[in-house]
């Protein structure tokens, strides 16, 4: 392996991302925070929008980040990432990892117009977005990126909608590095967040990171319902460079969705007295789609 | 006060952080289990510690000595145990069992070759131990003596030491040389050994029990018995004990062109490839059918490759002679019916199936007794000595186990009553009493996260030809590569002990997990810790698992 290819794959634990927040526990999102944050290193600004994020590791006086932190609105965590590289830019100073980062709700509804613009304008910044399906900071309501058939506050019989697809989207500005990856395979992860930020120019990385809370499971499940979401096809792994899906992750022994949506608390209306109701089979069907177009 | 940077109200630096453990309901703790393959060795090796040992480090000597802090016969048992730890390997649910007896000859082999030596444990103490048979039960228990400083003396029959493994196991299953060299290291801790004295016929056995402080008897079960048919008396005819140790002493005996083998027990396995080896044509005749046989089975599998022929549901009535020299075997076909007392099925003879077989030397393999000459003692069914819990026999200070105990068993079951009755005899002498510690509770498939392992192919070890085999008593099995098999030792699932995967420590959420400063792997920070339980259900080996909080 050659030192570069060394140091892509090597698992990094820095403790950037300190203990002490207020997630709850088994979080996916402050386990993905922390798994960028190492990979990422200490020549790091985090621009982070309001969320789960931001409400359970900056309250001051002892934020969790050990990195310079700027908490921005709901919608511009992108516009002010994009601002912090103009800045760097224009002092001639750098370089430095500038990571923009927020929830599904600030990313896909109230966020979009900042991160599109960003993405169009070529700021070399790196979005992660922390996919956790659903508003969860303010009482799990629906957001755009809540999939077909979940439960939220807002949708108490069910999402009738399908999720945005992000991924495609943010490709789809022709930018040069896109990637989708779960907290579960943490090597995964930290090499896509190396190689975006090696790649000049915006990034976009799509981490799920499940919500024990809102999504109604136990947090032990935390990892293991990342590795269904994968093993289903209903959460493709990929990366897309220069508009070409590549790397896309082969699953070994594919499982059926209800091995997914069963321990989920939000799923639980899909079955009467275990049997699955038709939206199951319409889950099912998104899921053979996804392992169709990304032939996984 | 002291003045603060512009928009500070507080100085940063003198803030406490969170501590988010106070919300725990739960907390994880690090539980060290046995796994089924120490659980289930009947001489107690630690098995899982040697073959952490290979894969970690790749270091044999340390492998050697992990492994004989246990059992001082090593290459021994890797050739002659029938590894129940494989059967209970939780591999074996998963893909493969790990090939644990391979490892520990290979580890035992590479000891003999290095010339390494026991460490003892405590210096010199007064006491005097006598052991009486140097079997696998008496040497180990010999040898933990000795390890922990008794003045151990041991009193041998023959004229050379080792027991059943020298007189009983052909050198193509344990080569003399190994048993040599293995039984040397132990008497090089500074172990008395005294041949050719019969405990009870040249000295009685009260002056032992006047002299030393503590009595060992470990004299196995080494009188054959044979079945009482008409014609047993004829010249030809032997037990298969006595027919494996004159082969063992290295006497010549003429068997003719047919064998034929009564029994289906190890002995029998044993008389039959011997007598294979010598040249001659060999059945061995069973009233039950393999099944039933007691044999190990690759015994079994390993005899029937080589050609000897196995004749089921067939009982040996009357041994024909001529001029005193056996011709033939009358022999009866049996049935079987509804099973007896020892849970066997009941053979039971099929009237008018009587017929002849040829032979010219019959040996009968169908039980072991023990030689009680001069030892008077308390016995069970009148046929073995009678224990304890602790091993101790009728007699106060004397001590017994092994095959004398057990009945006919194997080598590694001996090893372990050995073990055990060093630990007893200790507790005799210092007056303790000791009542049995609380083990850890035994590991089971269904605790573990397979999810991180990788299947991969198991360690074949590879046997010379049949025809090579037969040719000579060289051992079968050919040494192995010892790179292959560290990489066999890497199969270990490590079940119940952290083997530093590192999973616990890149989940935690609450970045709760430290590498240990204090030579263990990794420790929670309790202060932090919110009882998630990721870690431990992403735990491969169960090493993690979650209490109530105290």
């Amino acid at each position: 392996m050659s030192d570069k290819a060394e140091d892509l794959n090597r698992v990094e634990k820095k403790d950037l991302f300190a203990s002490g927040h207020r997630a709850c526990g088994g979080c996916g999102q402050a386990l993905a925070a922390r798994l960028v944050q190492d990979a990422s290193g200490e020549n790091t600004i985090a621009c982070v929008a309001t969320g789960c994020l931001e409400v359970f590791s900056a309250p001051y006086p002892d934020p969790s980040w050990r990195v310079p932190f700027l908490h921005s609105l709901f919608e511009n965590a992108a516009a002010v990432a994009s601002g912090v590289e103009a800045a760097y830019k224009a002092l001639n100073k750098g370089p430095v990892n500038i990571i923009a980062q927020g929830g599904d709700g600030s990313t896909a509804d109230i966020g979009f117009q900042s991160i599109s613009g960003m993405f169009e304008r070529g700021h070399n910044v790196l979005y992660v977005c922390y996919d956790n399906e659903a508003y969860m900071n303010t009482g799990v309501q629906r957001s755009s990126f809540t999939p077909f058939g979940a439960r939220t506050s807002t949708t108490p019989m069910g999402n009738t909608t399908r999720k945005k697809n992000m991924p495609l989207i943010a490709a789809d500005h022709g930018i040069p590095y896109v990637a989708t990856a779960t907290v579960d395979d943490f090597r995964d992860l930290q090499r896509k967040v190396k190689t975006a930020l090696s790649i000049e120019g915006p990034k976009y990385i799509h981490i799920l990171a499940p919500c024990p809370l809102g999504w109604g499971h136990h947090g032990e499940l935390t990892v293991e319902i990342c590795r269904l979401a994968k093993d289903t096809g209903l959460f493709p792994i990929y990366e897309i460079i220069d508009s070409k899906v590549t790397n896309a992750r082969k699953i070994p022994v594919k499982v059926p969705v209800e091995e997914y949506l069963k321990p989920q608390g939000r799923f639980k209306h899909l079955f009467k007295k275990g049997v699955p109701t038709e939206e199951v089979a319409e889950i099912q069907k998104i899921a053979n789609q996804n392992i169709e177009r990304f032939n996984l | 006060m002291e003045k603060l940077p512009l928009g500070l109200a507080l100085d940063l630096r003198k803030v406490v952080p969170y501590k988010t453990g106070s919300w725990r309901t739960l907390m994880p703790v690090n539980i060290m289990q046995i796994p089924p393959c120490n659980h289930g060795c009947p001489a107690g090796n630690d098995i899982r510690g040697f073959l952490r040992v290979l894969a970690e480090k790749n270091d044999y000597e340390e492998a050697w000595h992990v492994l004989t802090r246990n059992n001082p016969f090593p290459a021994t048992c890797g050739r002659v145990c029938p590894h129940p730890c494989e059967t209970d390997c939780n591999r074996r649910d998963f893909d493969t069992p790990v090939a644990i007896n391979s490892a520990e000859r290979c580890v035992g082999d590479y000891g003999l070759e290095q010339n390494l030596e026991h460490k003892k444990l405590i210096s010199e103490r007064k006491e005097k131990v006598a052991i009486v048979g140097s079997g696998p039960a008496g040497l180990s228990c010999a040898f933990h003596l000795a390890k922990r400083g008794f003045q151990v003396k041991i009193f041998e029959a023959n004229s050379e030491p080792g027991g059943w493994m020298r007189y009983g196991i052909p050198s193509y299953r344990l080569p003399n040389y190994i048993l040599k060299q293995e039984i040397e290291k132990i008497l090089n801790l500074g172990i008395e050994l005294e041949c050719n004295v019969k405990v009870g016929v040249n000295i009685p056995m009260d002056q032992l029990t006047q002299h030393y402080d503590a009595v060992f008897l470990g004299i196995g079960a080494q009188v054959g018995w044979s079945i009482d048919i008409r014609g047993k008396d004829a010249q030809n005819v032997f037990t298969g004990v006595e027919f494996l140790k004159q082969i063992n002493s290295g006497q010549i005996v003429e068997v003719g062109r047919d064998v034929v083998v009564i029994g289906g027990g190890n002995t029998a396995m044993d008389c039959a490839r011997v007598a294979k080896r010598i040249g001659a044509n060999v059945s061995i005749f069973y009233r039950r059918t393999r099944v039933e046989m007691p044999a190990i089975t690759a015994e079994i599998d390993e005899a029937m490759e080589e050609r000897i022929m196995f004749r089921y549901h067939t009982n040996p009535v009357k041994i024909i002679a001529d001029e005193g020299r056996v011709v033939g075997v009358l022999c009866v076909q049996m049935e079987l019916k509804e099973p007896d007392a020892s849970g066997r099925a009941r053979p039971v003879p099929i009237e008018g199936s009587d017929l002849v077989y040829p032979a010219d030397t019959v040996i009968m393999a169908t039980g072991q007794a023990v030689d009680y000459d001069g030892i008077d003692i308390h016995k069970i069914d009148n046929q073995w000595i009678s224990t304890n819990e602790d091993l101790m026999t009728s007699m106060d200070g004397v001590f017994a186990g092994g095959d004398a105990v057990l009945g006919p068993e194997t080598v590694t079951a001996a090893i372990g009553q050995g073990a055990r009755a060093a630990a007893a005899v200790e507790n005799y002498i210092d007056g303790n009493v000791q009542g049995r510690l609380a083990q850890p509770p035994v590991i089971y498939s269904k605790d573990l996260n397979t999810y991180y392992y990788k299947q991969s192919r198991r360690f074949t070890k590879e046997a010379e030809s049949i025809h090579m085999r037969l040719k000579n008593f060289r051992e079968i099995y050919p040494s192995f590569d010892r790179e292959e098999i560290a990489k066999e030792a890497e199969r270990c699932f490590s079940c119940g002990l952290c083997f530093d995967c590192g999973n616990c420590y890149m989940y935690c959420p609450d970045n709760a997990v430290k590498i240990s400063p204090s030579g263990g792997k990794y420790e929670f920070d309790l202060d932090f810790c919110k009882g998630c339980g990721l870690c431990a259900k992403e735990c491969p080996c169960h090493y993690i698992q979650l209490t109530l909080e105290k």
